[in-house]
């Protein structure tokens, strides 16, 4: 028996609506579940506020204080558990009255241990990135790259993706790579895209970063 | 509104549709390829605090800064040292590739060992260092109550004028033992220029940052030449001072296409070239007459005391080098002849190179002294931006040596390699003479070989004779830091340090202009049970005792050398401290001193000769008794007259049937493959292209045109026969090779090492043809005939 050609148009009829489903669907997909697949979330070993430590703070630390350039001009980065102790020296007269203190009191100070902090801006390996070139040379500021984490009151959750382990910082967190600010994304495009911008092409070379 | 194969189809497409408007695949491509970079296998270096030291490279006579960064203790990068006057910065492929020598435990001997089943069997036990060193002391003090102390002999492969050099030399005369032999290197034929035409021995340096017409006659002079990261610097000068470079080369090598100039004549033919460009220079008149006229000997007719007439250098050159001549002899077009020949001379700094690859293998004394011809010519000699004659470094001199009857008796023996004889009365040694006697000898005229820094049953041409003369002498002992063809050959293992773990100097890096002396210093401990070989040779001297221990009076190999360095502070010229040296690793001269006049040769004359007085001589010494054409027969020369005194062309004689052996063998070098006593590293490896190195097959290049003879196709395998043996390999098509020449790399085909390279490629060394260079006896490696067989 043939089959009835307007049963199969009627069958087809609304097939938009599939259309439609697939891609709302897909995008959903696409925009929403996959980044929250892609990542997995840490939370740092500590909450850290940098808006009570900060230049603005009662504490009143200038950033060079815990953030400093070694005599050779290597950058110290996140400071070591000593710097914490410098004023963190005593558990029993603690600096504030939060229990992250006394964590790190008891879990690091005490010890001595170094806190394994998740680093957010972390690149890969074998890529060089000195800052003395960009922050005393280029004199900018560590917000371009950092945002604005010296007023911030608590680290934000550290996420990592599945498949390269890197930090969700470098690729940025928007999952297009759509980037608002300079500091949204650290892949090497926007590396060269700053040098390109300040006339320093030449740095675009493989080996000044690729070491 | 069923869910049916058309819907699925539509949900399919919207589905697709979706998921390409969404970043989920452009942001899953990256992430893979990030993914791919990251598996746990790929190596990496340890995160930590970076260090960094100073040192110089001592992998080739360069000497090049390096900068090594450390992580711990770690060394994790090896750079261009950028205070530093070599390189600037500069670094060759093999400098950076450092670390693998260091760090590969497969390539190296991690302890003293002995040799404990048949010899090349590979068993071997580990034994305690006193007992190695003490085994070669007895042994020696065994050669020695036998009277026979010059059955010792030495290969070393350390730079000349280096304090380990100078310390093994120290050690065989004070045994009694003439036989010490440095591995055959250009420095020798340049050392026999600079002797025969100025008087001094010694390095001839280059002043090529100064030069503003360069003829190089084969050094690639950016395919490893010299010191590669000073070459670097100076092709920058080149470019910005509009240097014109003509480059003599038979394959368009790097350095080929990057010249002004390109020209390829026949190999071996380069010094007929040189003389048909003096032929024009003098025909001309375009010499500088100034310097002919006051500061020459030999280049008008002269006549002796006694009335005898000698032809100039310059009517010998008028007469037999016509550009016409030159054109039969190069193939190279006399009217570029002349126009070259014009522009060198017209030039305001020309200087005229000669040599081969990397400026590391010797070449031919008379085609050396015709190339030096040439700037001498021009009086280009010790001028700003011309061949220079080296200033002295003022280094102290340790002591003689003490020597017993014994060692007296041992030092007057004849020399197994036949140098300073009177049939090779220039060459210092000749390791393949050594080869030739030992093979020719019913016994083994040499009871014990030591082997240092060298790896000659690899490099040696011809290397089957070597490993053949090896297995005749019955006692070998290595001290190669690695596992390579020699040692793996030797009854006890000494092993070095490598580069990166030992102190070593070097006095007068090559071709510099300079004075300078290097000091490499350790970047890191020792990784294996190894020791430094100059402590190891002062402590055999100690237990070998009398006086061989009297002539070693320092604790250690550095207090030898700071005995030496010392006499740079004590000169005055540039106060230094030892520490500063330690800190800067070189002491320098930053200016050479520019003098001219006659007071700079030494020659008989007092002059530059281009008649040689010191060759007269020689040839005169060796024809006593016999017809002066005998004598000449039998020193390889076969030219006659006057010519043989002066710097002329000699057609290399092979042995081999140009009939049964139409083509040519030239090996070349690569500045990504090391070719020398160091293996090359994987990291090199790898920067080979597929069209040199295909899994273990080596490529030759071949011009289409002689690859069409063979109906040879690229990629096609081949045996390439020489005299000698042959060799399997496939065929790279290459425009820029010369027709009827096969270019094989050298470096490759080792039987030794690890997985890395052992068994990749083949070896030209095993089928060199070794020809003798007329009166130097030098290896010549430019001159195998050999076949093509396809299969």
């Amino acid at each position: 028996m043939e089959a009835d050609p307007k049963e199969a148009r009627k069958s087809t009829k609304g097939g938009w609506i599939f259309l439609l489903a697939g891609l709302i669907g897909a995008l959903i997909v696409g925009w929403i579940i996959f980044p929250v697949l892609l990542y997995s979330e840490k939370s740092q070993p500590l909450t850290f506020s940098h808006a009570s430590h900060g230049p603005e703070s009662d504490a009143g630390l200038d950033c060079e204080e815990c953030h400093f350039f070694y005599k050779d001009g290597t950058f110290s980065g996140i400071p070591k558990i000593k710097k914490c102790i410098e004023c963190h020296e005593d558990p029993e007269s603690p600096l504030t009255e939060s229990p992250e203190e006394v964590k790190l009191f008891t879990e690091y100070v005490g010890p001595e241990k170094e806190i394994p902090w998740l680093i957010y801006s972390r690149q890969p390996d074998c890529v060089y990135f000195p800052h003395i070139a960009h922050v005393k040379m280029a004199e900018i500021e560590c917000s371009v790259c950092h945002g604005d984490f010296a007023t911030r009151k608590t680290s934000p959750p550290y996420k990592v993706n599945r498949l390269t382990g890197y930090s969700i910082d470098i690729w940025g967190r928007n999952i297009a790579g759509y980037k608002r600010n300079t500091w949204d994304n650290m892949k090497m495009d926007d590396c060269a895209e700053c040098h390109t911008k300040k006339g320093k092409e030449d740095n675009n070379a493989c080996f000044v970063c690729h070491k | 509104m069923e869910f049916n194969r058309r819907n699925f189809i539509k949900f399919a497409v919207g589905g697709t549709g979706g998921i390409l408007l969404s970043p989920l695949p452009w942001k899953l491509i990256d992430d893979i390829a990030i993914w791919t970079q990251n598996w746990s296998w790929v190596p990496v270096p340890v995160r930590g605090k970076f260090s960094y030291l100073n040192s110089v490279c001592t992998l080739c006579p360069g000497a090049c800064g390096i900068q090594v960064r450390k992580v711990g203790s770690r060394a994790v990068k090896i750079e261009g040292r950028g205070d530093y006057p070599v390189n600037q910065g500069g670094i060759c492929p093999l400098g950076m590739a450092g670390l693998q020598i260091l760090y590969n435990e497969g390539i190296r001997w991690k302890a003293p060992m002995k040799r404990v089943g048949p010899r090349g069997s590979q068993e071997w036990k580990e034994i305690p260092w006193d007992e190695a060193i003490d085994e070669l002391a007895t042994r020696i003090k065994g050669l020695r109550e036998k009277g026979s102390p010059e059955k010792l002999a030495a290969i070393d492969g350390n730079q000349s004028r280096s304090t380990m050099a100078l310390l093994i030399k120290r050690l065989l005369s004070s045994i009694g033992s003439p036989n010490y032999m440095v591995m055959p290197r250009e420095e020798d034929t340049y050392d026999m220029v600079n002797f025969l035409m100025q008087g001094s021995r010694g390095p001839i340096a280059f002043d090529l940052e100064n030069a503003d017409f360069i003829v190089s006659f084969g050094c690639s002079l950016f395919d490893g030449w010299g010191a590669p990261g000073r070459m670097l610097s100076a092709s920058r000068e080149w470019v910005k001072n509009k240097t014109y470079l003509v480059q003599i080369d038979p394959r368009t090598s790097n350095t080929a296409s990057k010249a002004d100039l390109w020209l390829a004549p026949f190999p071996g033919t380069e010094a007929a070239l040189a003389l048909g460009m003096a032929h024009v220079i003098i025909k001309e008149k375009l010499y500088s007459k100034e310097f002919i006229e006051n500061h020459t000997f030999g280049f008008a007719d002269w006549f002796e005391e006694d009335g005898v007439k000698h032809k100039g250098f310059s009517r010998i050159v008028l007469e037999k080098y016509s550009p016409q001549v030159v054109e039969n002899i190069t193939g190279i077009k006399g009217r570029v002849i002349i126009e070259v020949a014009r522009k060198f001379a017209s030039a305001h700094a020309p200087i005229a190179l000669a040599g081969r690859g990397k400026g590391t293998l010797p070449g031919s004394l008379y085609e050396f002294m015709a190339v030096h011809a040439l700037n001498a010519l021009k009086g280009r000699v010790n001028k700003k931006g011309g061949p220079l004659i080296a200033d002295d470094i003022p280094l102290a001199q340790w002591s003689d040596p003490e020597y017993d009857p014994v060692a007296m008796d041992g030092l007057k023996k004849a020399r197994v390699d036949l140098a300073k004889t009177p049939r090779y009365p220039f060459s210092r040694s000749l390791v393949n003479k050594f080869t030739e006697t030992i093979n020719n000898s019913h016994g083994s005229p040499i009871d014990t070989l030591m082997l240092f820094s060298a790896n000659p049953a690899f490099t040696i041409p011809d290397s089957q004779s070597f490993i053949k003369a090896m297995a005749k002498i019955p006692f070998i002992v290595s001290f190669s830091p690695f596992m390579d063809e020699t040692s793996l050959m030797a009854d006890l293992i000494l092993p070095d340090h490598t580069h990166l773990e030992k102190m070593a100097d070097i006095v007068w890096p090559t071709g510099i202009q300079y004075p300078l002396y290097a000091l490499s210093q350790p970047v890191v401990k020792p990784i294996y049970r190894t020791e430094h070989s100059g402590d190891v040779i002062i402590s055999l001297a100690k237990r070998i005792g009398g006086p061989v221990s009297g002539s070693f009076q320092w604790a250690n190999f550095e207090e030898a050398l700071k005995e030496r360095v010392k006499g740079l502070y004590d000169s005055g010229r540039e106060k230094v401290s030892w520490a500063d040296i330690k800190e800067n690793g070189y002491w320098s001269i930053p200016a050479h001193s520019f003098e001219g006049g006659s007071d700079i040769f030494q020659t008989p004359s007092k002059r530059f000769e281009f008649f040689s007085t010191e060759i007269e001589l020689a040839i005169k010494a060796y024809s006593k008794g016999k017809s002066f054409d005998d004598a000449l027969l039998d020193l390889g020369i076969s030219s006659k007259g006057d010519e043989v005194y002066m710097p002329h062309y000699e057609e290399i004689k092979s042995g081999a049937d140009k009939k049964e052996y139409p083509l040519l063998l030239f090996p070349m070098e690569l500045i990504n493959l090391a070719s020398g006593w160091i293996g090359n590293p994987p990291y090199l490896n790898k920067t080979l292209f597929d069209h040199q190195l295909k899994r273990d097959d080596l490529f030759v290049e071949v011009n289409p045109k002689t690859a069409s003879q063979y109906r040879l196709k690229e990629g096609s395998k081949a045996i390439i026969r020489s005299p000698k043996g042959e060799l399997r390999v496939r065929i790279h098509l290459f425009h820029g090779a010369m027709p009827d020449v096969i270019f094989i790399p050298f470096g490759l085909g080792h039987t030794a090492y690890d997985k890395y390279l052992k068994g990749k490629g083949v070896n030209p060394n095993e089928i060199i043809d070794q020809v003798e260079d007329p009166l130097s006896g030098q290896p010549v490696w430019w001159n195998t005939r050999v076949k093509l067989i396809r299969i």
